[in-house]
């Protein structure tokens, strides 16, 4: 498995970091969940992310902790006035969505959802 | 008694990301540097898209070269004697706001008009992460296929300027040039598409043009 060459790696290292400093900040002794959100616009494969942060987890106060990760769905403002959701074409795979507005069949937008990777939030276990 | 907590964290690695390369952007403005990221694939041309423009350009040049661990780019530009910066990434393969940051430390920016970055050859990680650059310019080759932007829609939408080289070699690989054209328009309906030949020197001049009406 070619994982230690893609960027997933220094997105999954970024989020372990910032796990870390947000249950010692806490007064974590486990970490049993962590919340991740991911844009579908993201160019970063959820499975691999999930994949690298159990591995990443090893020997950390992360270890055995659960990875939830919710997708967030593409929005974009188009300069034909639509404001909404895509749809990605399903013949492409998620790394390469053809993303054009449902309303005019263009590709003159912003995107304004569907870029993010979030931390959102952590399940600690920590003294009464 | 151990007890379970829930802690809210909200922190976007991207946004973070963004943040460095806004840091960027505001060091690169104070001191007066446009800066110019090219993108593309192993073997598109970035490399000698930006020889050819060291060479006709007029300004004061630096270069960020991004590679994964060689040197070669960065010696490649230092025949110049212009300001060069080897960035190596390592296993990565984008460089990142921090990376960059970290480049423009070791340029002397008060000395520099124009700096161009080259990203690692690559059409799909660099995406997600800007540098602070002012314009970004993708790249592709006729020979890597008529199906390439369909196939990376995402780098085309964000980019400010489209080159398709290698069209001297296009009828040899069986490529459709214009239909490369067609479909960035379709992605990205506003940007610019230049078709060149860097061995045979066409279409320079339109870069540079489209370089400078950006500058």
């Amino acid at each position: 498995m070619r994982w230690n060459s893609l960027h997933e790696l220094s997105m999954a290292d970024a989020i372990i970091k910032t796990v870390i400093d947000a249950a010692q900040k806490n007064d974590a002794i486990e970490v049993l969940e962590v919340t991740i959100e991911i844009g579908e616009l993201t160019l970063l494969n959820p499975e691999q992310i999930k994949f690298i942060l159990e591995v990443l987890s090893e020997d950390t106060i992360l270890e055995g902790a659960k990875f939830n990760i919710e997708i967030i769905p593409a929005e974009i403002e188009c300069s034909c006035g639509y404001k909404g959701k895509i749809s990605a074409d399903d013949e492409l795979d998620h790394y390469n969505p053809l993303i054009l507005c449902p309303s005019c069949g263009k590709g003159d937008f912003k995107i304004i959802d569907g870029r993010e990777c979030n931390i959102k939030n952590i399940k600690i276990e920590k003294e009464d | 008694m151990h007890k379970i907590a829930e802690v809210e964290i909200q922190n976007d690695i991207l946004i973070a990301n963004k943040k460095l390369a806004k840091r960027n952007q505001r060091l690169l403005d104070k001191a007066g540097v446009f800066a110019i990221d090219f993108l593309g694939a192993v073997g598109s041309g970035k490399t000698t898209l930006i020889e050819k423009l060291i060479e006709r350009m007029d300004f004061s040049i630096g270069v960020i070269a991004g590679d994964i661990i060689s040197k070669f780019d960065a010696e490649r530009f230092k025949r110049y004697n212009i300001p060069v910066v080897g960035l190596n990434t390592g296993k990565e393969c984008h460089l990142d706001a921090h990376l960059v940051e970290h480049g423009l430390e070791d340029l002397p920016l008060d000395k520099i008009d124009l700096l161009f970055i080259e990203n690692v050859g690559n059409l799909i990680c660099p995406v997600d992460f800007d540098l602070g650059s002012h314009m970004r310019i993708v790249i592709i080759s006729a020979t890597e296929g008529d199906d390439t932007v369909q196939k990376h829609p995402l780098i085309f939408k964000e980019a400010d300027l489209v080159v398709i080289n290698k069209t001297d070699l296009a009828d040899a690989v069986g490529a459709d040039v214009d239909k490369m054209v067609d479909d960035v328009s379709k992605i990205n309906p506003n940007v610019k598409v230049i078709k060149t030949s860097l061995k045979n020197n066409e279409g320079i001049e339109d870069v540079i043009e489209a370089i400078l009406e950006a500058i």
